[in-house]
């Protein structure tokens, strides 16, 4: 077992994705399948969050998936945020400048404010579009 | 000082060859002069005596005449013979008395009449019968008696008239029988005036000689009465000549010179006129005038003598310039004033080839301080270019600092300031250590340049090379590019396993390496391919070896083979097994020292005609400890197999310590590479293999990986697109690769016929120490 994912559903609108172990080119596949599962019925302008704490490890196979999900996500006008990603796995996406820095976020209260802080914006912005 | 200039010499030696040839010519002349001059004053003088002689004669004969004229007169009237007499004597001058002797008889005149002539002129008569001494028994009177004809008494000295006398006497003949006789007394001293009177030259003397050699007659009156002297004398008996030459003459007034004396008979008498000529006075004149014609010749050539000088002098005027100048062209100063050539003669000639001769030197030595400026430039670049070539090349002694494994020594040495030999060795990584031995084709900077060449690319395609076929092949495709010299050098390339002492070897036309143990020494055998820069397609076989432990290998150049004596013999390869097997040890010091001394020894006095270069490698002992070697695997190019590998991985670097970056570094790159090879490196193939080795360095983890498959170099992969948000393009390509690339500290490719090579550094410097990994 190298590599496993759990889905939870924090909100209507903010869905969590806990990846575990690696994400290589040998489990890139069945993340992929396992998106291709759960992406669809998550509704549109709604915010992922791949909480990569408990990820060791993660090849350009794992990068390709991670920006799979970020393209689906800005097809349906939705947010891929990063959460917590370790020193290693950081490190790859240093190195490959895989996602903006201000989308990866150290711990879950920062992205809550960043979160909140968005939601703010949104309502302010365009009242009439608030839930 | 003087005798220094050649003005002096010259009119010295004119002068003294002039006087010399005036002298011999003077004396010539004066001897052939002065026997003509004796000649012709033999002829005078025998004139002048002849003429005397005569004038005596003359007067002689008018006193004869008159005496036998007196004689015939008396004879027939001797009574008037005073009268006669008287007569006679008057007329002649000469007469100094004359007498009538009558031999004493009956009829005979009763007189005798003697008249002579008294000092002041007047005649003195008496009868000679009156004398007390009877005259007819005197000598004179019985001889004048037989004098028929008339004959010259013996001249007497008369005590009466106190002068010398003379006298003639003619016979008065009467009936058959002399009856008396004529007596004529004459003085002689009209003698000694007549030779007094005589035209004679200047210190001659004359003189009358009468028969019984008194002298009559002298210049020098003491000697009248007097004998001649003996020498003449006999002369004058001789009749034969009518001069004789005495060597001392007996007149005072010749002061003893020699003489020439010239005589004449008187005829009617037995006298002898002679004329004595002091030799002196013959040769007076023409000796005056040869002394004068020599002096003014002295005078002429000293004349010419200065003229000489003055003309040379004036004439080698420029040869002292040019000799003054000519020293200082000797103490180096060319720069000065040469005199005008004034007459296109030899020395001017000379002054406008020593003008010639200074302007050439100078040019010359310039052309010589510059060509010496530029050698010195030279050698300087050489030297520099030999320090820089010495730089190129490693250090002599190689001593494998880890494990003591093996041992090298090389020893290189140029024939020249640069040469074409190299040898090079290096680690290729942290088990593998590279050798080379070459030899660039020619000497000198072209071949130092090639070797420089050479061994840089070597050095620098080393990393790409997997073995030493391949380095070699690698290098001559490069030596080989523009290469229109056609230069080449041989190379022998050997890559040794440190830890095993596996050595791979493969040559390019180089001599094959020795090898040394305790069986023997013996040359590996091995094929070689061309020399490398020749044929850039051509290929070098691997020859593989397993050092054991006191093995020496040695490599070397042609430059010890083909040593040469000074027979011009070669050292060979039979002389260098020799050497080697006779080697006292088998260190690679000793080897390679005792190698070298020995080709000297050889070629002692015929000089390094090659560069040298002999290197020797001991291996020592393998490593005990293989530890380090961590994994070496062989895989098929499967996702699984891959996967698996990437596992055993990171197990044995947790194992030997390895921090957990690092490990998921390694696993990071590996993945990609040998997914990569997986994925996209069949070929079309479905066996491919990955070879994978893993060695853990002092600092470093050493992975090389091998794979069989599509050549693939990921060093060639240009940079993905970062746009900073992966998710902004379709598919990013290449973003293994720069994970690659950033992951691992080194990273080196390289490609032959077994496919793709790939070796990798991975730095941990917080490898804990061994004893605590235990």
């Amino acid at each position: 077992m190298t590599f496993s994912l759990n889905v939870e559903n924090e909100s209507p609108n903010r869905t969590v994705f806990h990846l575990h172990g690696r994400l290589d080119a040998q489990t890139f596949n069945d993340f992929d399948l396992a998106m291709l599962d759960v992406l669809p019925r998550i509704p549109e302008e709604s915010t992922v969050v791949l909480d990569l704490s408990a990820l060791d490890y993660i090849s350009s196979a794992g990068l390709r998936s991670i920006a799979k999900i970020r393209r689906t996500m800005r097809s349906r006008n939705g947010h891929t945020l990063l959460l917590n990603p370790q020193p290693q796995v950081r490190k790859v996406f240093d190195i490959v400048k895989a996602v903006p820095v201000n989308e990866v976020f150290a711990d879950a209260r920062e992205l809550d404010e960043y979160l909140d802080r968005m939601q703010r914006r949104m309502t302010g912005d365009e009242p009439g579009s608030s839930p | 000082m003087v005798l220094r200039s050649i003005a002096t010499r010259l009119s010295l030696w004119v002068l003294a060859g002039s006087v010399l040839v005036l002298a011999i010519a003077g004396g010539v002349l004066f001897y052939r002069v002065s026997g003509q001059i004796l000649e012709k004053a033999h002829g005078e003088a025998t004139a002048l005596a002849n003429e005397a002689g005569n004038r005596i004669e003359q007067r002689l004969a008018r006193v004869a005449d008159t005496a036998q004229t007196l004689a015939v007169v008396v004879g027939t009237h001797p009574d008037g013979a005073e009268a006669t007499l008287r007569g006679a004597l008057a007329r002649n001058a000469d007469l100094s008395g004359l007498a009538v002797a009558f031999v004493p008889t009956a009829d005979n005149p009763p007189v005798s009449p003697f008249i002579n002539r008294q000092d002041d002129g007047s005649l003195a008569w008496r009868d000679l019968r009156k004398d007390n001494n009877p005259y007819w028994e005197t000598n004179w009177f019985q001889a004048g008696l037989s004098c028929a004809q008339g004959c010259w008494q013996r001249h007497f000295y008369s005590q009466s008239r106190q002068r010398e006398m003379i006298n003639y006497s003619v016979a008065i003949s009467g009936s058959g029988r002399p009856t008396g006789l004529v007596n004529a007394d004459v003085s002689l001293d009209w003698l000694s005036r007549i030779l007094k009177e005589l035209g004679k030259p200047a210190g001659a003397y004359a003189f009358v000689l009468d028969e019984s050699g008194v002298y009559l007659a002298h210049d020098n009156p003491a000697l009248v009465g007097m004998h001649g002297q003996a020498n003449l004398l006999e002369a004058l008996a001789s009749h034969q000549a009518s001069r004789v030459r005495l060597a001392v003459a007996q007149n005072p007034q010749a002061q003893g010179k020699p003489v020439w004396i010239y005589f004449v008979p008187v005829e009617g008498t037995h006298w002898r006129f002679g004329l004595a000529i002091p030799e002196t006075k013959i040769y007076a004149g023409v000796r005056q005038a040869f002394v004068q014609a020599l002096l003014l010749g002295l005078l002429a050539l000293l004349a010419l003598a200065v003229i000489t000088l003055a003309v040379t002098r004036r004439i080698l005027t420029p040869l002292g310039m040019l000799a003054s100048r000519a020293e200082q062209v000797a103490r180096g100063a060319l720069t000065f004033e040469l005199p005008p050539p004034r007459f296109p003669d030899e020395v001017g000639r000379l002054t406008q080839a020593f003008d010639r001769m200074r302007t050439e030197l100078a040019l010359h030595i310039a052309e010589l301080t510059r060509n010496a400026k530029e050698q010195q430039r030279l050698a300087s670049e050489l030297d520099i270019a030999h320090q820089i070539q010495t730089a190129l090349l490693p250090g002599e002694h190689y001593l494998d600092a880890h494990c003591e494994n093996f041992e090298l020594h090389a020893l290189l040495r140029p024939a020249r300031a640069v040469g074409g030999d190299l040898y090079s060795y290096f680690m290729l990584n942290e088990r593998r250590f590279c050798v080379m031995v070459g030899d660039v084709s020619d000497k000198g900077i072209p071949a130092a340049l090639f070797m420089a060449r050479t061994i840089t690319l070597a050095k620098a395609l080393a990393p790409r090379a997997r073995s030493p076929q391949h380095l070699l092949s690698l290098l001559n495709v490069e030596l080989c590019r523009n290469n229109d010299s056609c230069m080449f050098v041989s190379l022998l390339c050997g890559m040794l396993d440190t830890t095993t002492g596996e050595l791979v070897m493969a040559s390019a036309g180089h001599e094959p390496p020795v090898l040394c143990d305790t069986d023997g020494v013996r040359l590996v055998e091995l094929d070689t391919g061309a020399a490398l820069g020749l044929d850039d397609e051509a290929r070098y076989p691997p020859r593989t070896l397993r050092l054991r432990p006191g093995q020496t290998l040695l490599l070397y150049t042609d430059g010890i083979t083909e040593a040469t004596d000074t027979d011009q013999q070669l050292f060979g390869t039979e002389r260098m097994l020799a050497c080697l097997g006779q080697s006292p040890s088998a260190s690679a010091s000793d080897l390679a020292a005792g190698l070298l001394a020995e080709v000297d020894r050889f070629a002692e006095g015929a000089g390094q005609a090659d560069d040298i270069t002999v290197l020797a490698l001991n291996w020592h002992h393998a490593l005990a400890d293989g530890s380090a070697d961590m994994l070496d695997l062989t895989i098929h190019a499967s996702m699984d197999d891959v996967f698996d590998t990437l596992d055993r991985c990171e197990a044995s670097l947790h194992d030997q310590g390895v921090s957990p970056d690092v490990r998921d570094d390694v696993r990071l790159v590996l993945e990609e590479l040998m997914v990569n090879m997986v994925q996209h490196g069949h070929a079309g193939g479905a066996d491919r293999k990955i070879e994978l080795h893993m060695r853990l360095g002092d600092d470093a983890v050493l992975i090389d990986l091998h794979h069989d498959g599509h050549p693939f170099d990921p060093l060639q992969v240009p940079m993905p697109a970062l746009t900073g948000d992966l998710a902004d393009a379709d598919e990013v390509g290449g973003l293994g690769i720069h994970l690659v690339r950033a992951m691992a500290s080194e990273l080196s490719y390289s490609h032959d016929e077994h496919g793709n090579h790939m070796q990798l550094r991975f730095l941990h410097p917080a490898r804990p120490e061994p004893d605590h990994d235990v």
